[in-house]
């Protein structure tokens, strides 16, 4: 079963508030959490998104598509980063979601990937 | 799997004359760079089993040749299809072959009709002889991403008509810059990547440093061609030491210099210093000029940054733009002092070309940390890290603003 692993927050606010030997223990954490995953075989993808701040947002308003900047939802909420896994059950997914937010305090959505058919 | 490095070396060099010949000859890029793939397909498996046959060009344009007769059959066009086999009998013009057909491959992989995605793609794959996924590895998208990006391209060529020439001698110097930011551009996927874990991508390195190679001996006189190589190698010459042990970037002041390659210095220094002077000056020049300056002291207080400004100065009149400012405002600050580099930085916010970018910032915040102003750097590099596509520039940032916290 494929899950995708959300977390929200922002990756330059943590960068902000927090002193040096903490954003240094968190890339020496997520490194290891990509290569542990990668080792178990459960690793289908994992990325970081840039800044919400980056972010634009397309919606659709009296009939015409409107491009605003930032995110969606609010800057603190949105996105930063996710993983796909391919685990045995939900609670493995939960699992490795519970790992990082013990280190990050953040939080996170776990969400099963659906099925498809290959010809859809 | 390619496993014989030396075979896997011809096979990357006959490539793009085997094709080339082949496109000569027939016309049908698209079909060509088919028959040619498949046919360098065949060679690794055949010739890592049974060894090198004593003629590899003859032996590449022969199974290429069969299978682009296997592509024409399966078209439904039989009167096409004939044209085509009788096309095959033709004796090879007496043309020499190979090197100019791999320069007119090059320009037609670069033609300013197609986009700069397109552009880098075909020419790794046409030019470069890497596979569809060799590509797509090197440029971090799935497999089938890239089939797609490079069945469009060769679309594009096949729509627009674009013709196997070498471009007439009035459009030659526009179409050489092209290419040449073509190649400039894969070596920049590969040394900071715009995107991405990895701070460097070594396949990409190398392989604009190989090919800028081939256009240079295909194009000696050219003293861009010779800028760009010498700028390549001297840049590349940085890589082992631009990350430390736990992948983090290291600025070049904070670099050990022991690690720089000392080969590939020598040869760049020694292609540029041949060069300069003997031809119109050129951005290519200048760059690699710069790098040469950097790479030659000893350390980085003994750099001799006002020679480097002085060439940022000619730079800005040749090559103006906003990037050029940026790094021009670097050595202004290193000879006079980081405010006056501050205050030429100034003249970018109204330009608003780099606003939207981490590098005005990043630098920004450099200089105001030489100028001793901590608060304001640590406000820079934070907007910087906001900013960056880079998770290691990302992080740099973040350290920087960290050590001023």
């Amino acid at each position: 079963m494929k899950y995708m692993i959300m977390m929200f927050g922002s990756a330059a606010t943590m960068m902000e508030t927090q002193p040096r030997e903490w954003i240094l223990e968190m890339i020496e954490f997520m490194h290891q959490l990509d290569e542990d995953l990668r080792n178990a075989g459960e690793l289908v993808s994992s990325d970081g998104l840039a800044d919400g701040t980056q972010a634009k947002t397309v919606t659709f308003q009296d009939g015409i598509t409107v491009v605003t900047d930032g995110p969606f939802a609010e800057s603190k909420e949105s996105v930063i980063g996710f993983w796909i896994v391919d685990v045995e059950s939900q609670a493995r997914a939960v699992e490795i979601a519970s790992r990082v937010v013990a280190f990050t305090h953040g939080p996170i959505e776990v969400r099963q990937v659906m099925d498809a058919p290959p010809d859809l | 799997m390619r496993t014989d490095s030396c075979a896997e070396d011809l096979l990357r060099d006959l490539a793009p004359q085997v094709l080339g010949r082949l496109v000569r000859r027939h016309g049908q890029f698209d079909a060509c760079e088919d028959a040619v793939q498949e046919a360098l397909l065949a060679a690794a498996l055949q010739w890592a089993e049974r060894g090198v046959p004593d003629d590899p060009r003859s032996w590449l344009m022969t199974v290429a040749s069969r299978r682009l007769v296997d592509i024409w059959r399966s078209d439904s066009a039989r009167q096409r299809r004939e044209e085509y086999a009788a096309a095959l009998e033709l004796p090879d013009q007496g043309q020499p072959a190979g090197q100019d057909d791999t320069l007119r491959l090059l320009f037609l992989c670069c033609h300013p009709a197609l986009s700069v995605p397109s552009q880098l793609a075909l020419t790794l794959r046409a030019v470069g002889g890497l596979t569809t996924a060799e590509v797509a590895r090197a440029f971090l998208v799935p497999e089938a991403t890239m089939a797609q990006r490079i069945s469009r391209a060769k679309q594009s060529v096949k729509a627009t008509g674009l013709a196997f020439e070498l471009p007439p001698e009035t459009e030659r110097a526009d179409r050489l810059r092209v290419v040449l930011h073509v190649l400039y551009l894969v070596f920049n996927e590969g040394h900071t990547t715009s995107s991405g874990l990895a701070p460097q991508r070594a396949d990409l390195t190398t392989e604009a440093i190989r090919l800028a190679r081939l256009l240079h001996q295909l194009a000696p006189a050219e003293a861009e061609v010779t800028g760009l190589l010498a700028l390549l190698l001297l840049t590349n010459a940085r890589g082992a030491a631009r990350t430390d042990a736990d992948g983090f970037l290291v600025p070049l002041a904070e670099q050990r210099r022991n690690l720089w390659n000392a080969a590939e210095i020598d040869e760049g220094v020694a292609l540029i210093t041949r060069t300069l002077g003997t031809a119109p000056i050129g951005p290519y020049q200048l760059q690699a000029a710069i790098a040469a300056v950097h790479d030659e002291a000893p350390s980085a207080e003994e750099t001799d940054w006002p020679q480097i400004l002085a060439l940022y100065d000619v730079l800005k009149r040749v090559a103006p733009g906003p990037v050029v400012t940026l790094n021009r405002a670097v050595a202004l600050a290193m000879v006079d002092g980081p405010r006056a580099g501050l205050a030429l930085l100034g003249t970018l916010d109204a330009d608003g070309r780099l606003t939207n970018t981490h590098r005005l910032d990043a630098v920004r915040g450099h200089l105001l940390e030489l100028a001793g102003d901590s608060v304001a750097a640590r406000m820079c590099y934070l907007r910087a890290v906001r900013m960056t596509a880079s998770i290691p520039e990302q992080r740099y940032l973040a350290l920087r603003a960290a050590n001023l916290g």
